[in-house]
């Protein structure tokens, strides 16, 4: 076995968890129950990996299996990566018939006709989802399969999930490989960007839980409920109505449902300086510019929470509360000339 | 020998009691089903009624004053309540809300119910999706661009279609994929809309997979494919080719599992 793909593996087994590292074996495939059987677990992790690696050794394990692990691993923990979002575009409004074969075909054919060195590896998963790593080389250098490229792609959607890795370089080569296997004819970046891939495609493909009308129950009287805790009925909520309020406002704008896990909210503004007509701080009327970026761990949860806590008055500006709806977590924000780009009057 | 026949005798009655039952439930249903129909003919005709008096008083009226946004909307809003009634037994409802309508769409296949779609529709001068939960490979805004501002029926009907078939091919797959999955070699190869599977299979239970099978569903609103290409493999006997023509065949008319049901039943295979 090739030296770069025993310590390829080797290196892979040590970044899983050790109580993950049986599962994900399983998963792969490629060793048998009996073998797996025979490592040992409980051990340190340099030593399982070297008995990983022992056993690949003697079923003379190739950089194709090797990939199909790292993908394997970057499936079960896609946070660690950024990933950006593309929408395709395409002129016909035939229905597709997305063909998988015809598809990586068509993708690693463009791919290598462009570039030699580069490693291409599918996974399918039964979401549908397709999962494409890349491993990139230069034309006289091979690949390099620590600096890969991740795409997830949901056949017969416009959108590609896109980790790129440094090399940014090889992006536009990956691109057009994209838009002609899959039948598309333009490309673009969506200002979307977050760790969380899935939620990602829960902004995109509109999974998540958005304010849509009940059909089963009415939904004022239930929050009026829930506003009511067993509590001391000596105690009387004197702001119960502006409480109720609130969350009636805030359950139109964010839903009830969990809100999809973004890291943050980037706005750059170029907008005049709006100040007292006797302060006058700015000599020129231009437009003043400034970037204001909201992060969390959650940021749509705790932008939810703002209003009941106290700290912002509600109804929340319609720039906080259009994110998920207008899939962008990036925005530029214009004079009002005309309707600015953050405005959410238009659905 | 006497308690036996007794007991045949009462199973008899009771079978044939229920049976009259049941026909009595089908006669009341197909009466039922005449009197809606009765009713969505006469709200047809107020509602065309209504139009053609509305399109003439704008006619007249159009030299002299605009009739009221207000009235515009109070006759979409009129005319969607119609059709709500109409809608409700095809599995489409429908709810007022502040700004509009919401529409929910269930999906069904051979008596098992499926997945609900929801769209928030806004009126203002004219109606717009304001929000919905249709899957992203479902052609929306094609359909929408089509029949929405005109024929608001006609657009839920042809969506309800969409969705339904969608449903229908995705639990095709599914139960293919769970009930028979020893008589496929490796995995189905699908794609979002399930409109076309590749699949390599046998008929009994085998080892070998002598049959290559690719099922298009060309058209989007229907659940059976249009085209369904059974090829025996290169090293399989010329015999079977026979056989592939009238699987070929048998996925032309049959749900995909009952298809696959259908094989063992008849021990259609001489492998």
């Amino acid at each position: 076995m090739d030296e770069i793909v025993a310590e390829y593996i080797r290196r892979t087994v040590l970044k899983i968890p050790r109580d993950e590292i049986k599962t994900m074996l399983q998963k792969w495939d490629f060793l048998s129950e009996a073998e797996l059987e025979h490592i040992n677990f409980h051990q340190i992790k340099e030593n399982i990996a070297q008995e990983v690696v022992q056993l690949c050794e003697e079923n003379s394990t190739g950089i194709k299996q090797a990939a199909v692990l790292d993908i394997i691993y970057n499936h079960s923990y896609p946070n660690k990566r950024m990933w950006s979002v593309y929408q395709m575009k395409k002129t016909g409004e035939e229905t597709e018939f997305f063909d998988l074969t015809d598809f990586k075909k068509k993708f690693r054919r463009q791919l290598q006709s462009a570039l030699k060195n580069v490693t291409v590896n599918f996974k399918v998963y039964e979401d549908n989802a397709i999962w494409i790593r890349i491993a990139w080389g230069t034309p006289y250098k091979k690949p390099n399969q620590y600096k890969t490229s991740y795409v997830v792609y949901h056949s017969q959607t416009p959108y590609v999930f896109v980790s790129v890795s440094i090399l940014k370089s090889n992006l536009p080569l990956l691109l057009q490989a994209l838009i002609v296997a899959s039948d598309y004819h333009d490309i673009h970046e969506m200002e979307l960007r977050s760790h969380s891939l899935n939620s990602l495609k829960d902004i995109v493909f509109k999974r998540y839980s958005q304010q849509l009308t009940k059909f089963t129950f009415s939904s004022f009287s239930l929050h009026s409920h829930l506003l009511l805790p067993a509590v001391d009925l000596r105690i009387v909520e004197e702001n119960r109505s502006e409480k109720e309020r609130i969350q009636r406002l805030n359950s139109e704008a964010f839903g009830d449902g969990p809100q999809p896990k973004l890291e943050f909210a980037q706005y750059k503004l170029e907008t005049m300086f709006k100040s007292d007509p006797d302060m006058d701080v700015l000599d020129k009327k231009e437009p003043f510019r400034c970037l204001v970026k909201f992060s969390s761990p959650h940021l749509l949860e705790s932008l939810k929470s703002l209003a009941p806590a106290g700290m912002a008055d509600a109804p929340l500006s319609p720039l906080l509360t259009c994110i998920p709806q207008k899939a962008r977590n990036y925005f530029k924000i214009r004079e009002k000339k005309s309707l600015p780009p953050g405005s959410f009057l238009s659905p | 020998h006497l308690e036996l026949l007794e007991a045949q005798a009462y199973e008899a009655a009771v079978k044939q009691e229920e049976e009259e039952q049941r026909e009595e439930k089908l006669a009341g249903l197909k009466a039922r089903v005449q009197k809606l129909r009765l009713q969505r003919d006469e709200l047809q005709a107020k509602v065309d009624l209504q139009q053609n008096g509305q399109l003439g008083k704008e006619s007249i009226a159009s030299e002299l004053a605009q009739p009221s946004a207000q009235d515009v909307l109070e006759w979409k809003i009129r005319s969607i309540k119609g059709i709500l009634q109409i809608f409700y037994l095809t599995g489409i409802s429908a709810k007022l809300t502040r700004r509009g309508v919401c529409f929910s769409i269930s999906t069904a296949y051979e008596g098992t119910y499926l997945d609900s779609y929801h769209l928030d529709l806004v009126i203002n001068q004219e109606v717009q999706i304001y929000r919905h939960s249709v899957p992203t490979f479902i052609p929306l805004q094609q359909i929408a661009k089509k029949y929405l501002q005109t024929d608001i029926r006609r657009f839920f009907s042809v969506l309800s279609d969409h969705l339904n078939a969608y449903v229908g091919r995705r639990y095709q797959a599914d139960q293919l994929q769970e009930h028979f999955s020893d008589q496929i070699e490796g995995m189905l190869q699908r794609n979002s809309l399930c409109n076309l599977l590749v699949f390599n299979y046998t008929p009994s239970q085998s080892q070998t997979f002598p049959f290559h099978a690719r099922l298009l569903y060309g058209d989007p609103c229907c659940s059976l494919p249009t085209e369904a290409v059974v090829s025996c493999r290169s090293d399989a006997p010329a015999s079977l080719a026979e056989t592939a023509a009238a699987h070929s065949d048998l996925f032309h008319r049959l749900p995909l599992h009952k298809a696959f049901r259908s094989f063992s039943t008849t021990g259609g295979s001489r492998i």
